[in-house]
């Protein structure tokens, strides 16, 4: 991209759950991987809807990537189908330090698949990401216990994350996304989208059908 | 999913997620206010609302158990909460909105054929005569009118359907009509069978109310306005037909379809245009229609000396009013109409992909964005009203818990019938059907259609029918999903059913001998019908209802086209509620709030500038899975390419079409 060479290059935009319990460090993860950022101060969500990332992924593949946020306050898993609705994957999200969170991941998970498919009908691909390892007491390690719960579960795989110490973000968010793109060139994208209509643009030029006069 | 107590004090308290009662949460969070925006059913948008195939059935399944059983729960645990200055409201538990639903299904169905055999009841159409368990009375009629909608009234008829099977139908094709008209559907292309509804169920969007949104309507203004319009995207609808003379015509309704037009004489055609121009600006030509305001428009029209085709397009498809109606709303109506042509496509009409459900939700999203609380299946049972002030001071959930609030907004129907001071009510009947293929196949990238059908018989309502195809993500690809929509003056079944036998091949409806006939393999067969009438309280104002002054009671979707009735009474209520402050003003762009790393999470609002950012272009384009061929270069890519595009659709007042108009 850069110099303006003109090259053939494809462009691609994903939109991208992260949902998990409150607190659990959901917009600060997005902070920090969108942002560079992190802040100890807490407070739910107002006002964040979703975030972008553009990644440069190589040198013919540009991927936006749109994080959506649930809003804080969608808090008692109620979500809205605006939500869910053409999300290609997501991350469930889950704060080591309190183990209530993790088992609340397995209703997240069966939440967003009833709610969300791929076009063939498949789940979207999804991560686990064990959020606020920085804080983590013991240093036991359940690595092939969490392999399995994330075989049995559904997962793609699962990271541990700080996004205060910005361990293991971008990482996972490399994993989750090479896994959507693989999911895009298996499975055609269906649909004309050609003329969708979105009410924010500038009105097209209306068509004439006949050009009869 | 943690299921903590609700916080004890909120600004608004809004029951019901409606259309009206979403804008009104979204507007009231997006100004500050502290927002409980709860709804007992485990869906969003009530009677707005629309359902996958399957959830659809499980509605169904709910409407069933509720006629059976009418809900006597009565809540405990309020008593001990209210003080000796207080009294309590009670709320309905039970949602009587909906009335008189029958299902009928004529997809065949071979995988079910193995039950069937274990089953001393086999239905030929599996699910047909899917009556409500007789619990109504309208029900009763069943057997004999999804039978035969030429009304025969024999009741042998619901037992002819429940006895004939699939098997035996094979073998015995005599005297079994039914089942010939799936078979033939299968010859003709692939057939599609209930268990594929089924498997492909999410597919279907299937929206209680069925309405398109004006191009330049108030719905449209404000989800522009608003920035909600980030959540959704539209298609216009792609033609407007109209039933006439007993065929399906396209209506010329922009200037390159008045050219275009094969049904018109070329004299036909210069009037219609001559009465358009007029229509768009009528109120400068006062001479012309000053002694007919309060005269029917159709009498106008014939005044006007246009022939009986163009009085018919202009009527039942532009103006879409009533016979009877004053021309001045005839020409109001034809003026919206023009006026929103051209600015999204060939047609006013504009349609959301995945349903009309999705714009309820659109603005739940938003309330909720903005701190606004939601919890579904979770109701008040009563409020809580302070003697002296007369006023609603908190509500006790149907949890028990006591919630204050300043205000109360409750859609209609959780209202109980002695709150009202009146209890008779209008009606919408509806009907939704799946077909096998469109009902104008020629017309082959269709997508949307309007379908306006006149009143077939002088005391029948008008029709209005929106026939959508899978590229709306409303259906399954391979079939269609038709909405007709008219005032009630019958169940809607007495209302519809006449109309969807005539546009449609409906299975059990028909001779062996018409079914070979040439003319019904064209039309659409029915695979899969229902039919149900929605309580329409639009005309009721808070003056109808006996309630404390701080509750704002919403009425549910009203009998029109359009939802500017709707988002008016949402603005009333808030500025009921809000004197002072503005109506949804736009939420800012994703891109816009700039994180503030010392202040906490908070997120500042930089204005609502549309500002560009370096690597994150201004329009995002939201659509996500969307793969661009683009080239990429330093140019920003996506230059809307409009060369090609002739802009010939909106009317030209300054030249008028066809040159020499007198």
């Amino acid at each position: 991209m850069a110099g303006g060479s003109v090259s053939e290059c494809k462009e691609y935009l994903f939109k991208v759950l992260v949902i998990g319990e409150l607190g659990v460090g959901k917009t600060s993860i997005i902070k920090r991987y969108v942002h560079q950022l992190f802040s100890q101060h807490y407070r739910a969500t107002i006002g964040v809807d979703f975030a972008l990332k553009v990644l440069n992924w190589d040198s013919k593949t540009l991927v936006r990537l749109q994080l959506w946020d649930i809003a804080g306050q969608e808090r008692f898993g109620n979500m809205t189908r605006v939500y869910y609705k053409e999300a290609v994957g997501a991350f469930v999200v889950f704060d080591v330090t309190r183990s209530s969170t993790f088992e609340a991941v397995s209703k997240w998970k069966h939440d967003l698949d009833s709610k969300v498919k791929l076009a063939n009908g498949n789940p979207i691909p999804s991560v686990l990401l064990a959020n606020k390892c920085d804080q983590k007491k013991d240093s036991s390690n359940n690595a092939s216990l969490m392999d399995n719960f994330c075989k049995e579960a559904g997962f793609l795989g699962w990271f541990e994350t700080s996004a205060k110490d910005n361990i293991n973000v971008d990482e996972a968010a490399r994993f989750l996304v090479e896994h959507i793109l693989l999911n895009d060139k298996g499975v055609p994208y269906e649909e004309s989208n050609g003329d969708r209509i979105k009410l924010d643009q500038d009105p097209m030029p209306a068509e004439s059908k006949s050009g009869c006069c | 999913m943690a299921a903590d107590n609700l916080p004890s004090e909120f600004d608004v308290i809004i029951l019901g997620t409606g259309l009206t009662e979403s804008v009104i949460a979204a507007a009231c969070s997006r100004v500050g206010l502290r927002v409980l925006h709860l709804d007992r059913r485990n869906y969003y948008a009530g009677n707005w609302a629309s359902f996958t195939f399957n959830g659809l059935l499980s509605w169904i399944e709910e409407y069933k158990a509720q006629q059976q059983t009418p809900s006597t729960t009565s809540e405990q645990g309020w008593n001990d909460q209210i003080e000796d200055e207080e009294e309590v409201v009670f709320l309905s538990s039970v949602d009587s909105s909906i009335s008189n639903l029958e299902v009928f299904s004529y997809a065949s169905d071979k995988s079910e054929d193995d039950e069937l055999l274990n089953s001393p009841v086999v239905g030929s159409l599996p699910k047909a005569a899917e009556e409500m368990n007789g619990c109504h009375k309208e029900a009763q009629d069943l057997g004999s009118s999804s039978a035969c909608t030429q009304g025969d009234g024999d009741p042998h008829n619901l037992e002819v359907k429940n006895q004939d099977s699939c098997l035996s139908e094979e073998s015995k094709k005599t005297d079994q009509q039914p089942i010939r008209s799936p078979e033939q559907a299968v010859e003709v292309k692939k057939k599609i069978t209930y268990a594929m509804l089924l498997k492909e169920g999410r597919r279907f969007n299937i929206d209680l109310m069925s309405k398109l949104l004006y191009s330049r309507g108030l719905l449209v203004d404000l989800l522009i306005k608003s920035n909600v319009s980030r959540y959704a995207e539209f298609k216009n609808i792609s033609c407007i037909l109209t039933c006439h003379n007993g065929k399906v015509e396209q209506v010329p309704c922009s200037r390159a379809d008045v050219f275009g037009s094969k049904q018109l004489t070329v004299v036909e055609k210069r009037m219609l245009m001559k009465f358009l121009t007029f229509c768009l600006d009528f109120e400068q030509h006062q001479e012309e229609f000053k002694d007919f305001t309060e005269i029917p428009f159709l009498e106008f029209l014939k005044c006007k000396n246009l022939t009986e085709n163009l009085q018919h397009f202009i009527l039942h498809s532009i103006a879409m009013v009533s016979q009877d109606s004053p021309t001045i709303n005839g020409l109001k109506a034809t003026q919206h109409f023009l006026r929103c042509l051209g600015r999204y496509g060939n047609t006013p009409f504009l349609f959301p992909l995945y349903g009309l459900g999705e714009i309820p939700q659109c603005f739940c999203r938003m309330c909720a964005v903005f701190g606004g609380i939601y919890c579904l299946r979770h109701s008040v049972q009563c409020l809580v009203v302070d003697k002296e002030s007369g006023k609603c001071k908190a509500v006790i959930d149907t949890h028990g818990q006591r919630i204050s609030c300043s205000h109360f907004v409750v859609e209609d129907s959780y209202i109980r019938d002695d709150q009202r001071m009146q209890t008779t009510y209008k009606k919408i009947s509806r009907a939704v059907v799946i077909t096998d293929r469109s009902i104008l196949p020629s017309q082959s990238d269709h997508q949307i259609s309007l379908v306006t059908v006149p009143p077939l018989e002088p005391s029948s309502p008008a029709v209005r029918m929106v026939e959508l195809s899978s590229f709306s993500m409303t259906c399954m690809p391979g079939t269609y999903l038709v909405h007709l929509t008219c005032s009630s003056s019958g169940s809607a079944h007495e209302d519809l059913a006449p109309v969807v036998s005539r546009l449609f091949h409906v299975p059990s409806s028909c001779t062996e001998e018409s079914i070979q006939g040439s003319e019904e393999n064209e039309k659409p067969v029915v695979l899969w019908a229902m039919y149900f009438n929605m309580r329409d309280t639009s005309g009721f104002e808070n003056s109808s209802y006996n309630l404390p002054s701080n509750v704002h009671v919403c009425t549910g979707p009203d009998d029109s086209l359009g939802s500017d009735y709707s988002i008016n009474l949402a603005e009333l209520v808030f500025h009921q509620l809000l004197p002072d402050e503005e109506f949804c003003p736009p939420a800012p762009n994703p891109e816009d709030i700039i994180y503030d790393g010392d202040q906490g999470e908070g997120a500042i609002f930089e204005g609502d500038s549309q500002k560009e950012e370096a690597v994150i272009e201004g329009e995002d384009g939201s659509q996500a899975h969307k793969q661009h061929g683009a080239t990429c270069s330093s140019e920003p890519a996506e230059s809307t390419d409009s060369i090609g595009h002739e802009i010939l659709t909106e009317y030209d007042i300054q030249s008028p079409p066809l040159g020499n108009s007198p």
